[in-house]
């Protein structure tokens, strides 16, 4: 075995307004399916067999209700719960199951839906024996209106700076764009290595990392570090070039422990096999061109990303990407539009670019274009739907007419009402004959 | 869309502007135009540009300014102007000659000469102000050895220039050369940030002893999102300008070098709007010898070939009787060469006409020029021999510049990076140490004829009469030797001088800052700041020393006291260790620092051990954990070894702390069996400090050694 996968579904969503106020964010549907189910269909078919599943008490509970991930999904899963409301990051996730941990790691987001090519970032880790490698993509605009958003929302304009080097591959730096506010300052040290640094910006990471079993191992001992993404992919991107590795220097006692950290450092990065070191001496490839010294320079630590400049990739964490994820499912996997088990009138015109989930009922004279439609929802007759989000058990009176909006499971909505771009709360209750134009409902429906 | 609008425009408005008639024509198949400018406007050549100006210095045996030339004929200039100042004379006699005021010559050469250039500003402003230039020019320095095809950047450049009119003035060409190359100038050192995909110059900046390269933020707000930070550039010095150049530079009069002037494009770049771009040429040659490990590194590029076509036995001066054949291993030689029994040329050499070479010469990787003598059993390797030079035998030179008529008598040997300007005589038997400069020209006549600089060369015999008042040295050049050793000290100190005390430039240096810079903390290595930690650290000692003092005069309790000290961690944001060593050392240093240092030892135990009591509460509110216990016992370590006179008082005072349960038995113990990590600590367990010994009924007693308890 030469990667252990994991699976991070312990996070609550926190940026998708109410869409998660009941329902975690791992469990939200996407095309039916409940968006974690879209990273271990990615695990499952590069051919892994067990996943190490961190998630919460509740995902846990949902996961063993839900059809599609015991129909559906053949690895077998180890589910490892921590606290709900622990506060726990990414990193000590992985620090609460270092004693599973036998070889290296590929951890996956829950959130992530993707076509990409897995194997691109794994051959980076191998091919040059990497500490970390991991995926970023394009970021992609989102184009639809938001519920409960007006106008289009300005994207944050604090950008993410990755410095790649004249191959793309080789990650150099990352940095906010706030974290930078006086500038960018590169130590020439580091250009002389890498004379050419690509600087690009607009990028999303796709939250998959390749890492060293090392890596984890090195996280028991820093107990500081909390989050990968935020703390521990930072520290290993900058400890590249940090000397420290190499460096011998004992000084006093303050030294000394700062000693006793780079030991632990010095376990990340000395993991080369000494066939592998004696590999690397005697072959005359090298990753750079221009001086003369060896490959890689020296450094033993080195992070890797592939950037994917096609294909899909989605990281469901707001209310828009959902919508643009739930609109791109039905694409991403061939499957019938129609649940089997779902009743629909023949005179109900269903788009193609639709998905009717399982035991729903249709009624005639409907219309549903462009949307999804969950498990065992009622459609009335006379109703439109274009461009939503209908999740599971939601009843739909005669007449409405529903316009890019989500409405989340258990929702009654009344008869006639017309409700364009709306997010409706889980169990919500629209009265009949109401008109929701516009955004601004969100939160009346949840607090009720 | 855009560009049919400037075009529409431009045919409406007819003629523009100052351009004068026959723009139409122009516009279809505009003369290329060049401006080369024949001077340094440096000394960097000093003493040798003394008697010669730097352009007219042989390079391969040809003067610099012919490649130069070549260059721009080559690559389509058809008419060139060439301003010089400093011996510009000399510089006129040698182009008049030369093949370029050929009546056949495709490039015609206008010369223009002034005294009153004292920088590219003061040429080009002189380009405005005479109306020389009609369209797009090409920039050079008349020490620009170059073999770029600039057709594509002109074109581009055009193209840029049309879609946007008036936006984009410059293009600089630049030479990919990684970092270590040889022909890398590290006084040229340059880093440039650029937007990937319009190839627009968003930062330009010498790098020169810097460590740290900065990069100002606004830069990445141009709109793209992809951005490339280029440290493998050579700047060949060489650029396509568009008209506006000049009067931007009579606009600005503060501009005196190109450097300003990109500078000053790209900080205005938002008020003026214009812009500069780059074009980068992967397999040209281009370098500008801008001081002589450039000419070394230029002049070997060149025996090398990697300057083809422009290459030595070319000829591409068309000069009678400067031919040379090639032969294997970059051999070439001049017509008249004749070699002594048991010489051997090894490689990369290039010997001119007429010139003999003795027996059992060894002689590699070197230029050699016309009419030279050369003896017997010489070495030359790496060296630079110009013309009518005589070498005695038993000579060793390597990695040096001989100068035209210089003589080098017997058993002379030149270490690496010696000059022997013109007319030198050295030796014999005498070793020059590395990097001596010997000149005809005294350097102290330097000050008297400050203002020759700007005039012409007539005076320069005048001079020379002067020096020959002044005996030589011959402790310096030997017994009969001739010539003053140039010391670069005596330059003036203008600003630009700054960094030309040496003739040969700076040379490369492989990786100065990796063994400096070994122990950068955990900090970024992008960002961090490590002085700043230092800083607060003191800050926070100061802030809780005064937190204290106040404590005690207002009788604060210690739940406050703790409540101030952990706001102040959050404000300089220490580390809980740092805060007990902090408190620790504070608190053991209260006594001196209310009553000054000049305490006795029993009494500044009687004043800190009622503080003690006091403050007990603060401590233990930090020590804590096991760990903490040792911090806190270390900072005490660390304090007393500070304050060695005062060991007296160290047993009551940590008895006192033991007794007041802030640190425990247990871990006393364990720190006194620790061992000390410097021969002082262990001075301090053992000699002077304090004995612990456990007693029956399990407490802990601590004496002292020295005194009685």
């Amino acid at each position: 075995m030469e990667f252990q996968a994991v699976l991070m579904a312990a996070g609550g969503g926190s940026r998708m307004t109410d869409l998660t106020y009941n329902t975690p964010k791992a469990m939200l549907p996407v095309g039916n399916k409940p968006l974690m189910w879209y990273p271990l269909n990615l695990l499952e078919r590069v051919g892994f067999e067990e996943v190490i599943v961190i998630t919460t008490k509740e995902v846990q509970k949902m996961m063993s209700a839900d059809p599609k991930i015991k129909q559906d999904v053949k690895m077998k899963l180890e589910v490892v719960c921590i606290q709900e409301d622990g506060d726990m990051g990414t990193a000590d996730a992985l620090r609460h199951i270092q004693p599973k941990i036998k070889t290296d790691i590929l951890v996956v987001s829950c959130d992530l839906i993707t076509d990409a090519a897995l194997h691109e970032v794994v051959d980076l880790f191998r091919a040059h024996n990497a500490t970390l490698a991991m995926l970023m993509s394009k970021a992609h605009e989102f184009t639809e209106t938001v519920p409960g958003q007006k106008g289009k929302k300005k994207t944050a304009e604090q950008r993410d700076f990755v410095g790649v080097d004249e191959s793309g591959k080789r990650l150099l730096f990352m940095a906010n764009e706030a974290d930078l506010e006086e500038g960018l300052s590169i130590r020439k040290s580091i250009l002389r290595k890498h004379p050419r640094v690509h600087i690009k910006t607009g990028l999303v990471d796709a939250h998959l990392y390749c890492l060293k079993k090392s890596v984890v191992d090195f996280l028991t001992d820093n107990k500081s570090i909390s989050s990968i993404r935020g703390e521990l992919v930072p520290y290993l991107v900058r400890k590249q070039f940090s000397k420290t590795i190499n460096g011998q220097k004992t000084k006093d006692d303050v030294e000394d422990q700062n000693q006793k950290k780079s030991d632990s450092k010095l376990h990340i990065s000395s993991r080369d096999e000494p066939l592998l070191q004696l590999a690397q001496e005697r072959s005359c490839w090298n990753d750079h061109r221009g001086d003369m010294s060896e490959a890689y320079h020296g450094g033993k630590l080195r992070c890797y990303v592939h950037i994917m400049d096609q294909g899909l990739c989605y990281r469901v964490n707001t209310l828009a990407a959902y919508i643009e994820a739930n609109r791109l499912a039905p694409k991403l996997f061939e499957e019938p539009v129609v649940h089997p088990s779902a009743v629909t009138s023949e005179r109900c015109q269903i788009g193609s670019d639709s998905i009717i989930g399982a035991s729903c009922q249709v009624a005639e004279k409907t219309s549903i274009k462009r949307s999804t439609i969950g498990n065992s929802t009622t459609v009335k007759e006379k109703v439109k739907v274009t461009n939503s989000i209908i999740m599971h058990g939601v009843t739909i009176e005669e007449g409405c007419n529903i316009q890019g909006s989500v409405i989340c499971s258990n929702a009654i909505i009344g008869r006639g009402a017309d409700l364009k771009y709306c997010l409706v709360g889980n169990g919500q209750r629209i009265e009949s004959i109401a008109v929701f134009q516009l955004k601004e409902c969100v939160s009346v429906f949840v607090l009720n | 869309m855009a560009s049919k609008g400037a075009k529409q425009s431009r045919s409406g408005s007819g003629v523009a502007g100052r351009k004068g008639t026959g723009d139409q024509e122009e516009e279809e198949q505009p003369l290329l135009q060049a401006v080369l400018i024949a001077d340094s406007f440096n000394r960097r050549f000093f003493p040798i540009s003394k008697d010669q100006p730097r352009a007219l210095l042989p390079l391969g045996n040809v003067a610099m300014i012919d490649y130069t030339l070549e260059f721009l004929t080559s690559t389509g200039v058809q008419e060139t102007f060439v301003f010089c100042c400093w011996m510009s004379n000399k510089i006129k006699e040698h182009l008049l000659k030369s093949k370029w005021c050929r009546p056949t010559s495709p490039n015609t050469v206008h010369i223009i000469t002034s005294d009153l250039y004292r920088s590219l500003g003061d040429v080009l402003r002189d380009v405005d102000a005479k109306a020389l230039v009609r369209s797009d020019f090409v920039l050079v320095y008349g020490d620009v050895v170059s073999n770029i095809d600039i057709s594509q950047a002109l074109q581009e450049h055009r193209h840029r220039r049309k879609i946007e009119k008036n936006i984009s003035v410059m293009t600089m060409i630049f030479k990919e050369s990684s970092p270590g190359h040889k022909s890398r100038c590290e006084e040229d050192d340059i880093i440039v940030a650029m937007d990937s995909k319009s190839q627009r110059v968003l930062h330009y900046q010498k790098t020169q002893g810097l460590k740290r390269l900065h990069f100002p933020m606004n830069i990445f707000h141009s709109g793209s999102d992809e951005f490339e930070i280029r440290y493998d550039l050579l700047d060949c010095h060489i650029s396509i300008c568009s008209p506006q150049v000049a009067e931007l530079f009579t606009d600005n009069f503060d501009y005196q070098t190109r450097n300003d002037f990109v500078r000053g494009i790209l900080v205005n770049e938002e008020i003026l709007g214009n812009q500069i771009h780059m074009h980068v040429t992967k397999d040209g040659y281009g370098a500008r010898v801008s001081n002589l490990l450039m000419y070394d590194a230029v002049s070997s590029d060149l025996v090398r070939r990697w300057v083809y076509p422009l290459t030595p036995e070319a000829n591409f001066t068309d000069q009678k009787g400067q031919s040379c054949t090639h032969s294997r291993h970059n051999v070439y030689r001049g017509s008249g060469v004749s070699l002594g029994h048991g010489s051997q040329m090894e490689e990369n050499l290039l010997i001119g006409c007429d010139t003999s070479i003795g027996a059992n010469c060894h002689i590699s990787n070197s230029v050699i020029g016309y009419n030279c003598t050369i003896g017997d059993n010489v070495i030359l390797d790496r060296a630079y021999i110009w013309n009518n030079v005589h070498i005695a035998s038993n000579v060793v030179i390597s990695q040096s510049v001989v100068c035209d008529k210089a003589e080098v008598k017997e058993g002379v040997k030149l270490n690496k990076q010696c000059v022997l300007a013109y007319n030198v005589v050295i030796g014999p038997n005498i070793s020059l140490p590395e990097g001596t400069v010997v000149s005809m020209h005294h350097p102290e006549e330097e000050e008297e004829d400050d203002d020759e600089f700007l005039s012409d060369d007539g005076e320069v015999g005048q001079s020379q009469d002067k020096t020959k008042q002044k005996a030589f040295n011959p402790a310096e050049v030997g017994a009969e030797g001739r010539g003053y050793i140039w010391k670069a000290s005596s330059l003036d100190d203008t600003e630009e001088e700054e960094l030309s005390q040496c003739l040969w430039g700076l040379v490369l240096n492989p990786d100065p800052d990796s063994d400096s810079e070994a122990s950068e903390p955990d900090g970024s290595s992008f960002s961090s700041d490590p002085c700043a930690a230092v800083f607060s650290c003191a800050v926070f000692q100061i802030e809780v020393l005064g937190t204290l003092q106040r404590g005690l005069e207002e009788n604060i309790g210690c739940d406050n006291l703790v409540l101030e000290i952990n706001s102040l961690k959050y404000a300089y944001n220490i580390n809980m260790k740092e805060v007990l060593q902090i408190l620790t050392r504070v608190v053991l240093d209260f006594p001196f620092q209310q009553q000054g240092p000049q305490l006795t030892t029993p009494q500044y135990a009687a004043l800190l051990l009622p503080l003690l009591k006091k403050w007990a509460g603060v401590f233990k509110n930090y020590v804590k954990r096991a760990q903490d216990h040792m911090d806190c016992l270390s900072a005490f370590e660390e304090y007393f070894l500070e304050q060695e006179s005062h060991w007296g008082a160290m047993f009551k005072i940590l008895m006192t702390m033991y007794q007041l349960e802030i640190v425990e038995e247990e871990i006393i113990l364990r720190w006194f069996s620790q061992g000390a990590t410097t021969d002082k600590g262990r001075q301090l367990r053992n000699n002077q400090g304090v004995r612990m010994r456990r007693q029956a009924e399990g407490h802990l007693w601590i004496e002292g050694h020295a005194g009685p308890a």
